[in-house]
């Protein structure tokens, strides 16, 4: 049998129930120099660990012997040498606290993690990052102000950070998957899951295509299933990962505000995009700017913020601050209808109201609207489109 | 000696031809009821006994053997009280064959001999051949909606026999209801304050026969618009209130004054119901289910997204053909269930979801409460649109909006041009050569195919979308439909991703 690295046995320490990364750094750390995992992992299945550490009776907590005689026996269905060589074969990387390689910007965390799973290119981290997150039960805004955010950054060559989550995560990464062909920086994932456990399932394509075109990072071993905790934690990495967190859109108590905590308690610097007063989705965001973070309405605030002001983005790429589309030429009914529609999500019944107009002038106008990319519908709501760069993505003109 | 007595039984909403023969011998005395009688026919036999007894008649101290023909079928109901009573007597001798000649019988006797309405009498008179049909007084006016026959009506058995016998009259030709039906209007469009869109959808749903769903957060008057669909409907025709009062008379249902159903029933089935209370079926008895109580009416299903997606999907077979076939170990039947189906339900489990990023599901149970709804269901109904709470301005100052009897006018005129192209409503044109009979303008087709190209309408929702614009057409006395109707038939039509709960 080969012989295996130490962090093949630091993976099979992680993979023991109830070994969280507090506890595998007390296990794998702790002392000068640092304890072999190969050693660890042989005391453990032997269960002389708090034999030979007695130290550890005080990192692991109360019941460190109950844990100890539990993870011995747990152990023995756990085979390294199988692990390692599925980790392999899915090209997945470990990074051990305290390598060489282990990312420079976890490396000084007040609560780094003990081990990292990665996937794909790790040279992204070499460049300066930015977070992208916000609530997954997003308004059409927020998911196209993600998009734009996500393609235009990663096209001034900034990661971009994110947590495939559904919603403005999702939307942000493929934006950056947009604004990485051609040059840009390659996005970054951070993954409350395992890496072999797609989470959320909607998200497949998305998760495989930043794994090939950027990197994928997780603290959880291999099969973790998504729980709940997991999440908060994962959004710790996510922070420290990135000069900047931007959070697109975050309802009143949503979880992207677990993201700016901990970003606050590093000091990395928290952007909110704003929003309407009146959007629940915006709540959250709205909120972090009335407590003083800085708003981002274009990226080029994201880059000052990132003291890479001087970066030019690409002029095809730059949306400008107001990017309405034209519609100066249009006809009287169309006017009025566009009056009548909000940037928000509005009722066709409150269009009919607020314009007058009869039901079917009110639709064959709020097609021509759609067609020429100045409104978009819903369900049943209506809303003006902004940009229109990643409106439609389907182009169609109809012949005259 | 013999007696053999025509009448009938029910299987389904079917009246089947059944006669009663009677033998009484010398033996010792005894009952016996033969030729697959189900329990309510068993028991006929002491309810017979007592009402003989009761109505002055002797009970022979002999043998009796009841057979009911043909005995392969099984046979259900009091309905056959009468005729085993009034075969008896013939058979004893009390009472000369020829008094009953030509006559059928059907009816529950009470043990004080009085006779009582029996379930099902519209499909059991249609299948009598005999030229007179004598019922209960409570039943006369339903049994003489079939028109063929001479319907004779007692209220008790005495006074039957003294009529028989020409001593005594039979009862007048019309009878009091046979039952108090509630006879309460359709509620009026004109109460909706506000909801333009919702009214419209009501009209173009009433005039073409489309199905309607409405989707839309607690409050936002759903159900209020959903109720007044009936009253935008036309009358029944002849035919059509025929079959819906075979059916409501297989049930057991009440009858209007009248006996005839001539409005379109309305059936609201709470979103529990099983699936053979909605679609029929039973153990005993095969009865019809909501939605045949339904046939030529509306059937109207608020909160779709709580009912079973087991009992759903029944629903699915009856949309397609117009009828529903119901089989068991002992009876297959065929209901018609061709209704018009108004359905109304919260866009997500927390009702709360106005626009797209206001729910507070989880994604899960978004999933899941979507899930529940399959997409081929959901196609079914080609009006689909979301309704929000009314504005505040509309429900204290509004102006009343036009009222049900205008509506209906003008749904009248758009049926009589679907008539005019040969069938009921324009939701029932075929799909070969939709396009000839829709009549699209050049600018309408565009339309079309701006929303095909970016996969906005799929190609079955097409044909749904060119029907309603035919509608929309047909109420606004158009030959040609525009691009205004099927814009606006498109406006009717919310996508499906709505409802999934995709924010």
């Amino acid at each position: 049998m080969t012989a295996l690295p130490p962090s093949a046995f630091a993976v099979a320490l992680s993979l023991l129930p109830g070994s969280t990364h507090r506890r595998l750094r007390a296990l794998l750390g702790g002392r000068s120099p640092a304890p072999d995992p190969a050693e660890v992992w042989r005391a453990t299945c032997e269960r002389r660990l708090l034999d030979v550490r007695p130290e550890l009776v005080d990192a692991l907590g109360r019941d460190a012997r109950a844990m100890t005689k539990r993870w011995s026996e747990c152990a023995k269905s756990i085979d390294p040498h199988q692990t390692w060589a599925e980790l392999q074969r899915d090209a997945v990387g470990v990074w051990l606290f305290g390598d060489d390689d282990f990312p420079a910007a976890l490396t000084d965390d007040p609560d780094p993690p003990a081990l990292l799973f990665w996937k794909g290119d790790p040279s992204a981290l070499h460049r300066p990052a930015a977070a992208i997150v916000g609530t997954r039960r997003c308004t059409s805004y927020g998911v196209d102000v993600a998009r734009e955010f996500g393609a235009d950054l990663a096209a001034a060559g900034v990661a971009v950070v994110s947590g495939l989550a559904l919603g403005i995560d999702g939307a942000a990464h493929e934006g950056a998957l947009v604004g990485a062909t051609g040059g840009g920086a390659p996005p970054v994932a951070v993954v409350g899951s395992g890496l072999d456990v797609v989470y959320p399932t909607r998200h497949r394509r998305l998760w495989k295509r930043v794994g090939e075109a950027g990197l994928l990072l997780s603290e959880a071993p291999p099969g973790a299933i998504p729980e709940a905790w997991r999440f908060p934690r994962r959004n710790r990495i996510l922070a420290a990962l990135s000069g900047v967190v931007v959070v697109v859109e975050s309802h009143e108590r949503g979880g992207s505000l677990s993201t700016v905590r901990a970003a606050v308690e590093r000091g990395i610097p928290v952007m909110a995009v704003p929003g309407s007063v009146r959007s629940p989705s915006s709540a959250g965001t709205n909120r972090l700017l009335v407590d003083g973070v800085a708003p981002a309405t274009d990226v080029t605030d994201v880059l000052v913020a990132l003291a890479l002001e001087g970066v030019q983005v690409s002029a095809a790429q730059a949306s400008p601050r107001t990017a309405a589309p034209d519609s100066s030429d249009l006809g009287p009914v169309e006017s009025d209808l566009l009056a009548a529609i909000d940037w928000a999500p509005t009722a066709t019944e409150a269009i009919l109201r607020r314009t007058g107009l009869s039901i079917v002038e009110a639709s064959s106008g709020l097609v021509r609207l759609e067609v020429r990319g100045l409104v978009r519908k819903q369900g049943g709501w209506w809303e003006r489109v902004g940009s229109s760069r990643f409106a439609r993505e389907r182009d169609y003109t109809p012949p005259a | 000696m013999i007696a053999t007595i025509p009448t009938a039984t029910l299987t389904g909403v079917d009246g089947r031809p059944v006669t009663v023969e009677v033998h009484v011998s010398n033996g010792l005395p005894g009952f016996s009821i033969v030729g697959l009688p189900d329990a309510s026919c068993r028991e006929s036999r002491d309810r017979v006994r007592s009402a003989l007894l009761s109505s002055g008649q002797g009970w022979p101290m002999k043998r009796v053997t009841v057979n009911l023909a043909p005995t392969s079928l099984r046979k259900g109901g009091s309905g056959l009280d009468l005729p085993i009573a009034v075969g008896l007597l013939v058979a004893n001798g009390d009472l000369d064959a020829e008094h009953v000649e030509g006559m059928a019988f059907l009816g529950e006797l009470g043990l004080d001999g009085s006779l009582r309405r029996v379930a099902g009498m519209v499909p059991m008179v249609e299948a009598i051949a005999a030229p007179i049909v004598v019922v209960p007084a409570t039943s006369a006016e339903e049994a003489g909606l079939v028109g063929r026959h001479e319907v004779r009506s007692t209220s008790s058995l005495s006074s039957l026999l003294g009529a028989l016998r020409g001593s005594g009259p039979w009862d007048a030709a019309v009878t009091t209801p046979s039952s108090v039906a509630s006879v309460t209007a359709d509620p009026d469009l004109a109460d909706v304050r506000g909801q333009r869109l919702g009214r419209w959808a009501l009209e173009i749903a009433a005039a073409g026969n489309h199905h309607l769903l409405f989707v839309g957060p607690p409050g936002s008057g759903k159900t209020m618009l959903a109720r007044r669909l009936p009253g935008l409907l036309p009358d029944l025709d002849r035919d059509e209130a025929l079959a819906a009062t075979r059916v409501h008379s297989a049930a057991g249902q009440p009858l209007p004054p009248g006996g005839l159903i001539r409005r379109p029933p309305f059936r609201a089935p709470h979103h529990n119901a099983s699936s053979v209370s909605l679609l029929g079926g039973g153990t005993s008895a095969m009865r019809p289910g909501e939605i045949s109580l339904a046939h030529n009416g509306v059937l109207f299903i608020d909160e779709l997204g709580e009912m079973a997606a087991s009992t759903l999907d029944g629903l699915r077979q009856p949309l397609e053909e117009g009828l529903i076939r119901v089989a068991r170990a002992r009876a297959t039947v065929a209901f018609p269930a061709r209704f018009l189906l108004v359905a109304a339900m919260n866009p997500c489990p927390c009702g709360d979801g106005g626009p797209p990023g206001t729910c507070r599901c989880s994604e899960p149970a978004r999933q899941r409460y979507g899930r529940r709804l399959s997409g081929p269901l959901l196609d079914r109904f080609d009006l689909r649109l979301t309704v929000d709470r009314p504005d505040v301005a509309d429900l204290l100052g509004g102006q009343p909006g036009e009222s049900s009897e205008v509506v209906a006018q003008r749904v009248l005129g758009a049926r009589a041009r679907a008539t005019a192209r040969g069938v009921r409503a324009n939701a029932d044109l075929p799909g070969p050569g939709l396009e000839a009979t829709v009549r699209l303008q050049a600018a309408a087709a565009r339309v079309l195919e701006y929303k095909l190209r970016v996969g906005s309408l799929s190609a079955r929702g097409l044909h749904r979308v060119q029907r309603v614009a035919r509608t929309i057409a047909d109420l606004a006395d158009a030959p040609d439909v525009t691009e205004d109707h099927v814009c606006a038939a498109l406006e009717l039509r919310i996508g499906l991703e709505a409802l999934e709960g995709v924010a």
